[in-house]
């Protein structure tokens, strides 16, 4: 038995920064998954998220340079790293067997189209 | 650039920087101020504002927060020097520490008993789901230019009600006063041979268990008094009579009355002990009709109306349309009896809505024949209780200041090795948080083992509440707040200390706040002195009602109580107890002139004036022949009642004050009528006397001769012989009811029943007056000796040079006997006021006289001398040498 190591919220941040990509900051990433999953959510619980990947070793992170839109703060920027890819990967591989052992549904079109 | 930027909340963002990591400011801060950006752009200036706090509040989390974030408050390495230093202290000085919390914890003590006290008040009526929409139908009358408001009410009412307002959803009538089998009666189940005497009876229509949301333990409130002549009784009720069984369909007897007997409709949960009503029986409305018509007839008021209002239904809406019962029902019944009184009911006559949670405070001025308590009593002791908190906080700030020269070196080098002021603020904060909660657990055991003894005062039966998880924050919550108002003023006033000064010795120590002090006892005494004045003036009051001459005689006057079951017996039952030596007189009625007796009004005019003149309302009560010897009263003029004058049968003794309410001169001879039986001749007119609370004026009464069998016979005792008399009376009763022990009650003690408010009161303020001045008192004691120690060489020094002892010790007590005698001169005022409120409500009250002040003010100089001398004293007496040897 695998086990997934990531949670849901993880799995989906995990995600989120793979398709920021330059603009996976703590902002950005609380509004796209307001805009993605229609659930509103802190920017410091996302904040305390992508901290914990970040030790975990998912993820990575290093401060943009200054620009003026934000009082001229620089932001911190998150990029996916080899394990982070990896646990995704994993993760995914792990639900795709579970769907394959799953009673197929009368479409069965069941595409993982990311 | 942008002029019209728009700035996140200041305050929000300084909250931030302040538990936020620093690494983490910048990029947080360009987070947060994005947000709140795009936020004013897309929505209000106040909901962005809103959002930014939403969003700091959820940046406290462990991974943001600065790993000395809670050091900021105090480290920990200082939060135990603190507590050692404290403890230390604590320890070095353990007169001053054991009258300082030994003092707060009889405060806090006195807190929580009344906190108690207080919540238990306020939750009277408090659990019914439905309780807002629970009202008490109350009636108004302002005619004669006075406001009386009673909740008596016709019978057909609960009819009008649930036919003419479709806001209202049920109605239901109780009678729960005397009144037919209401009351008190003898009680058994059929099956049972043995009366039992059983109260609190009375009549409720079905819809009263539902209005009072009442449990049923067997049966079910649809069908419990739906049958006529059904009756419910309560748990405890069937525990007693039907033990471990269901009793539903049992047969029980009233007053031995076999052709009424009544079935058990159903059995409810006991009333829980804060409800405006307990009974243990209700009897069904149903079927009832107390005589002929009754039911149908506006004439007569006994029915108490409840009312429960369809959700969402207005009570301030349906007031006034309720109106329309005046005039549709009662003004055109009385228009039809031709009475002059349906004018006065058109114009004076409304009604009111009275939320059932309100009864049991707010029903001043509602005569409903119920024992109710007061807001202005739960004021009064909230009052009580923050004055005596006051004390014992004013205890500890005068100690901690006066002691502040034993801290002021610490307090120096503390600066010296680098503590700031705030430091210092903590640090004594922190001390005296020490000792609040030392005080609060000494408050908390004081207050459980004292507790049984509140309770037997206030009547009540309060229990510390330890299984409620709220209390515990509670608890810490008002252990924080009072550790704070008694610390706050001593630490900013020792933290200010200059180190340079206070090291070099060279700060005068306790002069800067010896005026603070001083006005700070001056409240304390003022405090005492108001609460041994009014403990004073209730105990007079006290003494003036149970002394005062009534115009009856209560003493050895003795009555017996259940004689209805003897039917035609109870004359012979007299006669016997007459034989006996041991008795004087005996008189058989159901009215004794103690308020929690049987009564009965009328309205009386002179015959043939019913429609033209005001009715005069009078009790009218039924009496024997012996009445009047037996009780004592005085005839002032005509003669008493006679077995051998057939026409007494329609004759009536009036008391004095109804002669003259009724305006009648000659009163003998005249006739009166309550208008709807035949007149009655006036053939005596008693003396007034009070057979009401002294609360109110001695009202109009009248006695008629006795026709049916009373429930009670009062018996004059010879004086010396009551134990005697009871062991014979109890034979003789043994012989006419075997079945029915005998029960009896005394006069004089129902009499003093009547004022257990008012002795109640007594021991409440004597108890508090007490506690307060025992904790001023502490406060004084140790003022004084730090005072005489800190004098101590001064002293010895004037003694070398020849000051006599008496001079010493005037020198060391003058400034503390001047600071109560101002307490008293400014207290005396405030206690002649507060103590005239009280007695307004009393139409024969006390005088309060100059001599109420001199003692009050005398106890309390004697009190504050004595503790001022002790140590005095004996810094007046020891040899100099002890004190002056060191220079």
């Amino acid at each position: 038995m695998k086990e997934t190591k990531l949670g849901e919220f993880e799995e989906v941040l995990l995600l989120l920064v793979g398709i920021l990509h330059d603009e996976a900051y703590a902002f950005k990433l609380a509004e796209e998954f307001e805009n993605q999953t229609g659930r509103s959510v802190s920017i410091g619980a996302v904040h305390s998220t992508v901290s914990r990947l970040e030790k975990k070793g998912f993820l990575d992170s290093e401060m943009s340079a200054p620009s003026p839109t934000r009082g001229g703060r620089r932001k911190r920027v998150y990029s996916i790293t080899a394990l982070g890819d990896r646990v995704l990967a994993e993760s995914k591989a792990f639900k795709q067997s579970l769907w394959d052992q799953y009673p197929p549904l009368s479409t069965g079109n069941l595409g993982f189209n990311l | 650039m942008r002029i019209n930027k728009e700035n996140p909340p200041k305050w929000a963002h300084r909250f931030l920087l302040w538990f936020l990591k620093d690494e983490l400011i910048e990029e947080v801060e360009g987070d947060l101020l994005e947000k709140f950006e795009k936020e004013v752009a897309k929505t209000s200036r106040r909901r962005a504002r809103l959002q930014y706090w939403y969003q700091v509040f959820n940046y406290i989390r462990p991974f943001a927060l600065r790993s000395d974030w809670f050091a900021q408050f105090m480290s920990y390495a200082m939060l135990q020097n603190y507590l050692k230093v404290a403890w230390r202290n604590l320890l070095r000085h353990k007169m001053y520490t054991s009258i300082k919390i030994g003092g707060f914890a009889l405060g806090i003590t006195a807190c929580l008993l009344i906190a108690l006290f207080i919540q238990d008040e306020l939750g009277f009526d408090n659990h019914y789901q439905q309780g807002d929409r629970i009202y008490r139908l109350v009636n108004r009358d302002d005619s004669r230019g006075e406001v009386t408001k009673g909740t008596a009410f016709q019978a057909p009412i609960a009819d009008v009600l649930t036919k003419d307002f479709p806001e209202i959803e049920t109605v239901a009538r109780l009678v729960p006063y005397d009144w037919y089998n209401a009351g008190s009666n003898q009680f058994r189940p059929l099956s049972a041979a043995e009366n039992n005497h059983e109260s609190t009876f009375a009549y409720a229509d079905p819809s009263l268990l539902d209005i009072l949301e009442i449990d049923m333990v067997y049966g079910s409130v649809e069908s419990a008094l739906a049958e006529p002549n059904s009756i419910v009784i309560s748990r405890k009720v069937a525990d007693k009579y039907f033990p471990n069984q269901d009793p539903v369909g049992e047969t029980v007897i009233l007053n031995e009355k076999l052709d009424e007997p009544y079935k058990v409709g159903g059995v409810m949960e006991d009333f829980p002990p804060n409800v405006h009503l307990k009974h243990d029986f209700f009897l069904t409305l149903v079927g009832v009709e107390f005589w002929p018509g009754e039911q149908t007839n506006w004439c007569c008021s006994n029915y108490n109306t409840y009312i429960r209002l369809k959700p969402g239904a207005s009570a301030s809406a349906l007031t006034p349309k309720l109106l329309s019962i005046r005039d549709d029902y009662l003004v055109p019944f009385f228009r039809r009896q031709n009475s002059q009184g349906a004018e006065e009911i058109a114009q004076h006559y409304s009604f009111e809505l009275q939320p059932i949670r309100d009864i049991h405070l707010h029903s001043k001025g509602i005569d409903d024949h119920n024992r109710h308590s007061d807001i202005r009593i739960v004021w009064l002791f909230g009052g009580i209780a923050i004055l005596i908190l006051l004390l014992a906080v004013i205890n500890f700030i005068n100690l901690s200041t006066a002691k502040s020269a034993n801290r002021a070196k610490e307090v120096g080098l503390r600066k010296v090795v680098g503590s700031f002021r705030s430091n210092l603020i903590r640090q004594f904060l922190t001390e005296s948080v020490l000792f609040s909660l030392l005080a609060f657990v000494l408050g908390l055991l004081f207050a459980s083992a004292t507790l049984p003894f509140f309770n037997s005062i206030a009547g009540k039966s309060l229990t510390i509440p330890w299984t409620d998880w709220r209390f515990y924050p509670m608890l810490t919550v008002s252990l924080l707040f009072v550790a704070f108002l008694a610390g706050l003023y001593p630490s900013l006033y020792l933290s200010r200390f200059r180190p340079i000064q206070v090291l070099k010795g060279s700060l005068s120590l306790g002069s800067k706040n010896k005026r603070l002090q001083g006005t700070l006892v001056v409240l304390q005494f003022s405090i005492s002195v108001i609460l041994i004045i009014s403990a004073f003036v209730v105990s007079r009051q006290m003494n003036f009602i149970l002394n005062k001459e009534l115009g009856y005689e209560k003493q050895q006057v003795m009555i017996l109580h259940g004689t209805n079951t003897l039917g035609e017996q109870l004359p012979t039952l007299k006669e016997q107890l007459l034989q006996l030596s041991s008795i004087r007189s005996a008189s058989a009625s159901n009215y004794l002139p103690v308020s929690d007796s049987k009564r009965d009004a009328n309205s009386f005019w002179k015959e043939g004036k019913e429609q033209e003149e005001l009715g005069v309302g009078a009790q009218i009560w039924e009496v024997d022949e012996d009445y009047i010897a037996t009780l004592g009263i005085q005839l002032a003029e005509g003669r008493n009642f006679s077995k051998d004058i057939a026409s007494d049968a329609t004759a009536l003794i009036i008391n004095r004050r109804m002669a003259k309410r009724m305006g009648l001169e000659n009163p003998i001879g005249q006739r009166v009528t309550n208008g709807f039986r035949p007149p009655f001749t006036i053939i005596g007119v008693m003396e007034d006397f009070h057979f009401e609370s002294m609360k109110g004026r001695i009202t109009p009464l009248c006695v008629e001769l006795v026709k049916d069998t009373p429930a009670s016979l009062a018996v004059k005792l010879e004086a010396e012989q009551v134990s005697d008399a009871i062991t014979e009376m109890t034979a003789v009763w043994d012989n006419f009811l075997p079945n029915q022990p005998i029960r009896y009650t005394f006069l004089d003690e129902r009499f003093a029943n009547m004022y257990e408010g008012v002795e109640r009161t007594r021991k409440i303020f004597t108890g508090f007056s007490l506690l307060a001045i025992i904790i001023a008192c502490l406060g004084l004691f140790a003022l004084s000796s730090f005072m005489v120690e800190q004098r101590k060489k001064e002293v010895s020094i004037r003694k070398v040079l020849g000051a006599s002892t008496v001079s010493l010790f005037k020198l060391l007590t003058r400034y503390f006997l001047q600071l109560v005698g101002v307490a008293f001169i400014i207290s005396m005022p405030i206690g002649w006021y507060l103590m005239g409120k009280w007695l307004e409500d009393y139409t024969y009250g006390i005088d309060i006289t100059w001599d109420i002040f001199l003692i009050a003010g005398g106890i309390t100089l004697l009190i504050a001398i004595l503790t001022v001398s002790f140590e005095s004293l004996k810094a007046a007496i020891d040899p100099p040498i002890d004190n002056l040897r060191t220079e």
